[in-house]
């Protein structure tokens, strides 16, 4: 009961170390799925505290700029419009809701997902307004099964729109929700249909090693084209993963310092908890270890005896709390990918042990100074 | 030869201020192969006396040589060694680890003394075997009877082949059969050219020995040889 402490905090450090591994994992992978040479023009920006009302009166994007920051970037080598809104989605008696997008041919290229079936729309199809659509793996599972789903019509708000492509399929986004279930839209369509003044943003590719000045100049023609005068502040924003990591590592920082300081809290207790259990085993054996000097042991080897006991508790709790985080870290691999880092389990069971060495050594120097005499004489 | 030279020793503590003299200036000379019975009533200084020889104590002021080694000027860990290869302890209680089996307790002494693990198995249960034990190896000492518990002991004192063998009322915990038992095995390790000190307090188990020596106020009083 006592080493209870010693399990729980070789449990919060490794599972803490799983978590951040897995959420590390996660977001890798989620980061590369949004891109990080794309640049996200909005009228918000990400993780900002500003107030809402200062977010409504700047002005909406609108599809025109993509042509506009086409003709005056350089750094811009895709530039395509995003529109959302959720939407509901049938084909025969299967019906689901789900977000639909709304942009232009370049998508593709500012996203990391793939086609797996069929292909994307085109520019023609687009500026026609052409009801076709891409839609997600998800969609594709639920409506289709394992039938082909190219050349089918599906109803998106009770309109029918022909399948023309398949997008591969791609898991959670940071293991949160999935991406999968979507429908893309030409903008062509999306706009004739739904309202325009949705929510939207911009995305542009710019060149992965000058994001920097892709930055620059794209901000620039925004102030140009939002015909901002040099005093002015901007009224949109451009935003980056760079943001999410920012989030992000203060979200890790935050999760590794409460982990921490259960870790701590838990050995110290645990600690003082074997420091007690050895007292007392020290005062029941007292005539064992007059026994034991009187027989030629000295004071290191009682001093070691003692000491490796209370290391061989430490040691075995440490097991137990390398165990139990192993049963936990399965459970948190079903939400999303972790492993038990091997790293961190070895220094938590060497952390442990160091408990059992500092812990111990009070109750085990005090049994290496008994004297032999009194000892053998204690009842 | 002489194995034991004790001249003139004290043992004085202090107990609330006042003086208490175990031992007041004791002069003995053992020597190899002797069996002696160190007798005296409680408060004599029988059992510093008994401390003293087994190196656990050391002694205020005189001269302990034990073949030869100054025991008088060791610290702790050169009594602990000389223990270890000197002298075998054998107990009223016999003081086994009740956790351990009868093997166990008698390998302890040759841990201690940094011998191989085979070798110690092969030593340990060959001293069992003396003392007739070669069938109770592995039986805790809660599976065995006082008398069988006592030579356990009596191996575990034998087992690193001591200059002698110092026991304390080591029958006082016996029924009279099983303690005749003991003061056999004794006996026979004498003649087989032990040393042994007896600590007692009757007369009877002093009877085995072949010298006695008696003590009173700190004071050897009586030492007779050769009964």
């Amino acid at each position: 009961m006592t080493a209870l402490g010693i399990v729980i905090g070789v449990l919060s450090v490794t599972l803490m170390g799983t978590l951040i591994s897995g959420l590390d994992r996660s977001f890798e992978n989620s980061m590369s799925w949004l891109g990080k040479d794309i640049l996200y023009i909005s009228r918000y920006e990400w993780f900002s505290d500003m107030e809402w009302w200062e977010i409504k009166n700047r002005p909406r994007m609108r599809t025109e700029y993509v042509d506009k920051i086409k003709e005056k970037s350089k750094y811009a080598l895709a530039v395509s419009p995003v529109m959302q809104r959720t939407a509901s989605l049938s084909y025969k008696d299967k019906e689901t809701r789900t977000e639909i997008f709304g942009t232009n041919e370049e998508y593709m290229e500012t996203i990391s997902t793939d086609i797996q079936q069929g292909r994307f729309f085109t520019e023609s199809e687009d500026k026609s307004g052409a009801r076709v659509t891409i839609i997600g793996h998800g969609i594709k599972e639920v409506f289709f099964g394992e039938k082909n789903p190219l050349g089918k019509y599906i109803k998106i708000d009770n309109l029918k729109f022909r399948v023309v492509g398949v997008l591969e399929k791609q898991g959670k986004f940071l293991g949160l929700f999935s991406v999968d279930k979507q429908a893309i839209l030409p903008a062509g369509a999306y706009k004739r249909i739904f309202s325009k003044r949705g929510w939207m943003r911009l995305s542009v590719k710019v060149p992965e090693h000058r994001l920097s000045e892709g930055l620059d100049e794209i901000s620039g023609v925004m102030r140009q084209i939002r015909g901002l005068r040099p005093s002015d502040k901007n009224n949109f924003a451009i935003n980056q993963t760079k943001a999410f990591e920012a989030q992000y590592n203060t979200l890790k920082v935050a999760i590794g310092g409460t982990g921490l300081f259960i870790t701590l809290l838990s050995l110290i207790v645990g600690g003082i908890g074997i420091m007690n259990i050895m007292f007392v085993s020290v005062k029941e054996r007292t005539r064992e270890i007059g026994v034991r000097k009187a027989i030629g042991a000295t004071r290191g080897m009682i001093l070691s005896q003692f000491l490796m006991e209370a290391v061989t508790i430490c040691f075995i709790a440490g097991l137990i709390g390398l165990f139990l985080a192993y049963v936990s870290s399965t459970f948190i691999n079903k939400i999303f990918p972790s492993t038990l880092p091997i790293g961190l389990s070895i220094s938590a069971i060497v952390m442990s042990m160091v408990v059992g060495v500092l812990s111990g050594f009070i109750p085990a120097y005090q049994a290496s100074k008994l004297d032999p005499i009194d000892s053998l004489r204690y009842e | 030869m002489i194995l034991i030279n004790l001249s003139n020793i004290y043992k004085i503590y202090n107990v609330g201020g006042e003086e208490v003299r175990a031992l007041d200036g004791v002069d003995l000379i053992i020597n190899d192969n002797e069996y002696l019975a160190i007798m005296g009533p409680s408060g004599s200084g029988k059992s510093t006396m008994m401390n003293m020889i087994g190196c656990l104590d050391t002694p205020t002021s005189g001269v302990y040589e034990f073949e030869g080694e100054k025991v008088h000027i060791m610290d702790d860990g050169q009594l602990a060694s000389i223990r270890n290869r000197k002298i075998g302890f054998v107990f009223q209680t016999f003081n086994l680890l009740p956790k351990a089996t009868a093997l166990h307790n008698v390998e302890i002494p040759l841990v201690y003394a940094n011998i191989r693990k085979e070798k110690r198995i092969k030593m340990a249960s060959k001293s069992l075997k003396n003392v007739g034990l070669g069938d109770r190896m592995h039986h805790k000492p809660n599976e065995l009877s006082g008398g069988q518990r006592q030579r356990v002991a009596i191996a575990r004192a034998l087992v690193n082949n001591p200059s002698i063998i110092l026991a304390d009322e080591p029958t006082g915990n016996l029924d009279s059969k099983s303690g005749q038992e003991i003061l056999q095995i004794f006996d026979d390790l004498h003649a087989q050219g032990n040393t042994i000190i007896l600590v007692t307090h009757e007369d009877d188990i002093a009877k085995h020995a072949k010298r006695t020596i008696r003590l009173f106020d700190g004071k050897i009083t009586e030492d007779i040889k050769d009964k």
